[in-house]
C-alpha cells in the first residue's frame, strides 16, 4: 500500500474500545482517517454514501448481533474488506465469518498497533485480488458466451447453403435423380438437420447461461400441447414400433406458461424417451394434479427404456452431460437438451426431475404453475363479502387476414389487448392474459361482473375502439361474443372462497372448450 | 398473367443462385443484388413484387435497406421478407417494426418460406376482409 490515506470505517458501540482502536491506528506508520459510528444502521447509512478502504466491525451492536452484523455489512458493501474486532474468542464464529467472506477476525484484547496495521493492509490486498479474480471470471464467461453466440451464427451461413442445394437436388430442381441418389441425399439432409438442431441448442444454452433466455407466458390448456407434441413424434415412435399414449386428468386447470417453450420441453423428453426405448416398448405422457401441491400441474414422460443409474441421475440435467452408454449406438447431440429443459422450467418457477431404476424405464416429470384464475377473480367478482349476481364471459377474437400472419402481428394484438384493458371497469371486470398458442388468430377473454344485456355496452365500446385502431383494419378481422357464465346455485354452507372457485372453474371450462373447438375446426381446415 | 418478380438480396452468391433456382421453379421471376446500395438501385429499376432481404450486407445493412424502402413512395408497399442468420430474439421485432412482413432465420424451411411469399403476394386480401356485422 502506498502513502495514500487509508479510510477506515469503525463500527463499534463501546466508546472505550473505539478510542483504543483509534489510538492504535493513529500510532501506526501509515496515514489513516477514521470514521466511527456506534450502530449498525449508522454504519450502513455511511456505506451507502461512501466507500472506505476497510471496515472494522464489532459484531455485537445495539441494533444487531453476531453473524447477522457482518452479513448485512457485506450485503451493503460487497467490495469493501471487513475485519471483525471481537470481544469473544469464538473459533466457530470466526470460521463462519471467514467462510462468508470476512477478511480477518481479531480479538480486541490482542491488538497492537503493528498487528492491526498489518491486518488492515493484507485485508485490503486480499479483497483487491478477489475482486480482480471475480471481474476476470465474469469477463471470461462473457467472452465465452459471445464467442459461442458468434460461432453459432457463423455456422448458419454455410449450413444454409448446404441445406439449399441438398433440397434443390432432392426436389428434382436440378434434374432427375435416381432412387439411390435420393436416399443418399436424404441422409445428408438428416445430418444437416441434426447439425441445425445442435447449433440451435448451443445458442439456447449460451443464452440460458448468460440469463438472456426469455419466456412469454400465456394462459394455456396443456391437453392441446401434449397432443401436439405426441402428434409430432408419432412417426418416429411408429418407426421403432413404440407405443405412444396420452393420459390426461379430467379438468386440468389452465397453466401460466410459454406454450412454445413447454412444447420444446415435451418434444425433447419424448425424443429422448424414443431414443432410449427399445423397439416394441411403450411411452406414456401424463398430465395431472397432485393433492399436496395444487399450485402446479405435473407433466411426465414415462418410458420402458433401459433406465438411468443413480450417478447419471444426479448429472443428467447438467450442461454437456452425455450418457456414456449411448455414444456407441447413436449420435446423441451435444448433451444440452435436458439442460435447456431445466432452464426453461426454472424460468417458469417449476421443477424437473427424473425417477428411474436401471432396467425399469424412467419417468421425467416437470411442473408448471397453475394459472390461478380464482385469486385474480376474487377482487372483481365479489363486493362487500358477497359474490356479485351476474357474470358474462366476453370473447374477442382477432384473426390475421393472412396465414401465416405478416408484419408486426404481435404488435397489433398487443395493442388490441391494451384497448381491451382500457374498455373495462378495473373494479369489476378482468381481462385475462392471451390464451392458447399464438398463431394467425388471438382470442382474448374478459370476465365481466354484469348481465348479458348490460355487457352489450361494453362490447359496443370494445368494437368502436378496435375499429378506430389504425393498424387493425387492413390486417385483420375480429369478432366479439358474450355469453353468460352459468353457475349452479350456491349451497347454503358454501364459503365465499368456494363460490369464487366455482366461477373460476366455469370460466376455465368455457375457455378450454373454446380452445378445443378452435383446435378441431383448425384440424378440419387442414 | 406475368410472373411476379422477386428481388433476392444476399451477399452470398451461392445462396442467391440456389434461391433463384428454387423461386424460378415456383414460377417467379428473379432479380438479385448483393449489397445494400445495389438493393435499392435494383428495386427502383426492376420494381419487384416482393423482396427477400439478408440483414448482414455490405454497403448499408438490411436495416438501412428497410428504412430506405419505407421512405420511398414507390417502394414502401413492396412486402419484404427478411432471411438472415442473425438471432431472431434481438432482430425479429426490430425488422418487423422497420416494415418487414416476415422474419426467417437461416436455414429456413423452403415450404414455409414459399407459403409466406404466396401469402404476401396474395391478391388484395385487405379488400376482401370478412368484417363482422
Amino acid at each position: 500500500m502506498d502513502q495514500q490515506t487509508t479510510q477506515v470505517l469503525l463500527i463499534e458501540d463501546n466508546p472505550g474500545d473505539a478510542d483504543l482502536v483509534r489510538l492504535r491506528l493513529v500510532e501506526g506508520k501509515f496515514p489513516v482517517n477514521v470514521n466511527c459510528v456506534n450502530r449498525l444502521s449508522d454504519g450502513l447509512a455511511f456505506l451507502r454514501a461512501e466507500t472506505p478502504s476497510v471496515i472494522l466491525l464489532d459484531l455485537n451492536l445495539p441494533d444487531s448481533r453476531g453473524a447477522e452484523t457482518f452479513r448485512r455489512v457485506m450485503e451493503q458493501s460487497p467490495n469493501v474488506p471487513v475485519v471483525v474486532l471481537s470481544g469473544q474468542d469464538d473459533e466457530a464464529l470466526a470460521m463462519k465469518a471467514v467462510h462468508q467472506g470476512v477478511q480477518d477476525y481479531l480479538l480486541k484484547g490482542d491488538i497492537s498497533s503493528k498487528h492491526l496495521e498489518r491486518a488492515i493492509r493484507y485485508a485490503v490486498e486480499r479483497q483487491g485480488l478477489l475482486r480482480a479474480l471475480e471481474i476476470s471470471q465474469k469477463q471470461q464467461l462473457e467472452f465465452k458466451n459471445q464467442f459461442l453466440s458468434h460461432v453459432s451464427h457463423e455456422l448458419r451461413t454455410p449450413l444454409t447453403c448446404i441445406h439449399q442445394y441438398v433440397t434443390l437436388l432432392l426436389d428434382g430442381l436440378a434434374g432427375p435423380i435416381a432412387p439411390d441418389q435420393s436416399d443418399h441425399l436424404k441422409t445428408v439432409l438428416k445430418s444437416v438437420n441434426q447439425l441445425h438442431a445442435m447449433i440451435r441448442d448451443l445458442l439456447e444454452a449460451t443464452r440460458a447461461e448468460s440469463g438472456k433466455m426469455r419466456i412469454e407466458r400465456r394462459c394455456i390448456a396443456l391437453g392441446d400441447l401434449v397432443r401436439q407434441a405426441v402428434a409430432m413424434l408419432k412417426p418416429t415412435a411408429d418407426e421403432k414400433k413404440i407405443g405412444l399414449e396420452i393420459g390426461l386428468d379430467q379438468r386440468l386447470p389452465l397453466v401460466h406458461a410459454d406454450p412454445d417453450r413447454v412444447l420444446e420441453v415435451l418434444i425433447n423428453l419424448l425424443d429422448n424417451a424414443i431414443k432410449f426405448t427399445p423397439a416394441e416398448g411403450a411411452i406414456v405422457v401424463q398430465a395431472c394434479m397432485v393433492e399436496a401441491d395444487h399450485g402446479f400441474v405435473y407433466l411426465s414422460v414415462t418410458d420402458t427404456g433401459r433406465g438411468i443409474g443413480p450417478e447419471a441421475k444426479a448429472l443428467i440435467f447438467d450442461r454437456l452431460y452425455q450418457d456414456a452408454n449411448s455414444v456407441d449406438n447413436n449420435r446423441s447431440g451435444l448433451g444440452l437438451g435436458l439442460f435447456i429443459c431445466r432452464e426453461i422450467i426454472r424460468l417458469h418457477e417449476g421443477r424437473i426431475w427424473v425417477s428411474s431404476e436401471p432396467g425399469q424405464g424412467s419417468t421425467f416429470t416437470f411442473t408448471l404453475p397453475v394459472y390461478s384464475l380464482a385469486k385474480l377473480l376474487a377482487p372483481v367478482i365479489t363486493k362487500e363479502g358477497r359474490l356479485r349476481p351476474d357474470f358474462v364471459l366476453v370473447r374477442v377474437e382477432l384473426t390475421s387476414l393472412t396465414n401465416p400472419p405478416r408484419g408486426n402481428w404481435k404488435e397489433i394484438w398487443r395493442q388490441a389487448l391494451e384497448i381491451l384493458r382500457r374498455c373495462v371497469f378495473l373494479d369489476k371486470d378482468l381481462v385475462l392474459p392471451p390464451t392458447g398458442t399464438s398463431g394467425a388468430a388471438e382470442t382474448f377473454f374478459v370476465v365481466a361482473s354484469t348481465d348479458l344485456q348490460q355487457s352489450g355496452v361494453m362490447t359496443a365500446r370494445i368494437r368502436e375502439q378496435l375499429e378506430r385502431m389504425p393498424d387493425l383494419r387492413p390486417k385483420c378481422g375480429f369478432t366479439i361474443m358474450a355469453a353468460p357464465i352459468e353457475l349452479s346455485p350456491a349451497g347454503a354452507d358454501e364459503s365465499l372462497e368456494q363460490q369464487v372457485q366455482n366461477v373460476a372453474d366455469s370460466v376455465s371450462q368455457m375457455i378450454v372448450s373454446n380452445m378445443e373447438r378452435k383446435q378441431s375446426s383448425h384440424r378440419r381446415e387442414n | 398473367m406475368p410472373k411476379p418478380k422477386i428481388l433476392v438480396v444476399d451477399d452470398d452468391p451461392d445462396l442467391v443462385r440456389a434461391l433463384r433456382l428454387r423461386l424460378r421453379a415456383n414460377n417467379y421471376e428473379v432479380a438479385t443484388a448483393s449489397d445494400g446500395y445495389a438493393a435499392i438501385a435494383t428495386a427502383q429499376k426492376e420494381r419487384p413484387a416482393l423482396i427477400i432481404l439478408d440483414l448482414g450486407l455490405p454497403v448499408g445493412d438490411g436495416f438501412v435497406v428497410l428504412e430506405r424502402l419505407q421512405s420511398s413512395d414507390s417502394l414502401a408497399g413492396v412486402p419484404v421478407i427478411v432471411l438472415s442468420a442473425r438471432d431472431p430474439q434481438s432482430n425479429e421485432e426490430r425488422a418487423l417494426k422497420a416494415g418487414a412482413a416476415a422474419f426467417f432465420q437461416k436455414p429456413a424451411d423452403n415450404e414455409e418460406l414459399l407459403n409466406v411469399i404466396r401469402a404476401s403476394l396474395g391478391p388484395g386480401q385487405a379488400q376482401q376482409a370478412p368484417w363482422p356485422a
